[in-house]
């Protein structure tokens, strides 16, 4: 699976993957301090979609995208 | 799979990615939980109550795996201290150049 070059392109599409089906898609984050890379990952176990960064500004728009997404989970909403 | 706490967790994060910063990588996963505990039956009940929704944060170091869920009422105060415990750790990232930006902005805007 290839990456998401940006990161815009990334959050739209995740979003939509969520709001598809929003009990089956999972979101993790993998950080590896040797490499300095932070790789993201949202899938529905059908489409992958994954975003690699090295860059510190980048932490500041993943936060932004991780609350969000917390939020609409804990909401009683479909 | 451990459970722990909100608190208990955040601390438990901190320790793996110290131990990661010399080799390994920590893999965080969150999800949506409804709060099931058995598997979803064939037949669902027709008196099906509304789903409690919460979110279930799990994280691995190699094979040492930990879990929290998170509920809606405690979501504000968790999702603060969880991103100060990322912000302070996941510091090996690189800073970008200012110039770089500059210099695209500038390409930009003669376009």
């Amino acid at each position: 699976m290839t990456f998401i070059k940006s990161w815009e392109d990334f959050e739209k599409a995740a979003e939509k993957l969520y709001l598809a089906n929003p009990m089956k898609v999972r979101y993790t984050m993998k950080y590896r301090h040797v490499d300095g890379a932070l790789v993201l990952k949202f899938t529905d176990d059908a489409v992958c979609l994954q975003y690699r960064t090295e860059v510190q500004q980048d932490m500041k728009k993943i936060d932004r995208f991780m609350t969000n997404l917390m939020r609409h989970m804990v909401s009683s909403d479909k | 799979m451990v459970v722990l706490e909100n608190s208990a967790f955040l601390t438990a994060l901190t320790l793996m990615y110290q131990k990661a910063r010399l080799q390994g990588s920590v893999r965080v996963t969150l999800k949506r939980y409804d709060g099931r505990k058995k598997p979803i039956p064939r037949v669902e009940p027709s008196n099906k109550e509304e789903p409690e929704y919460s979110c279930i944060f799990r994280a691995t170091l190699g094979s040492k795996k930990i879990s929290t869920i998170v509920t809606a009422d405690l979501l504000s105060e968790f999702q603060t201290n969880f991103s100060s415990t990322i912000r302070s750790n996941m510091d090996g990232l690189k800073k970008q150049k200012k110039s770089k930006g500059k210099r695209k902005s500038k390409a930009m805007a003669t376009q």
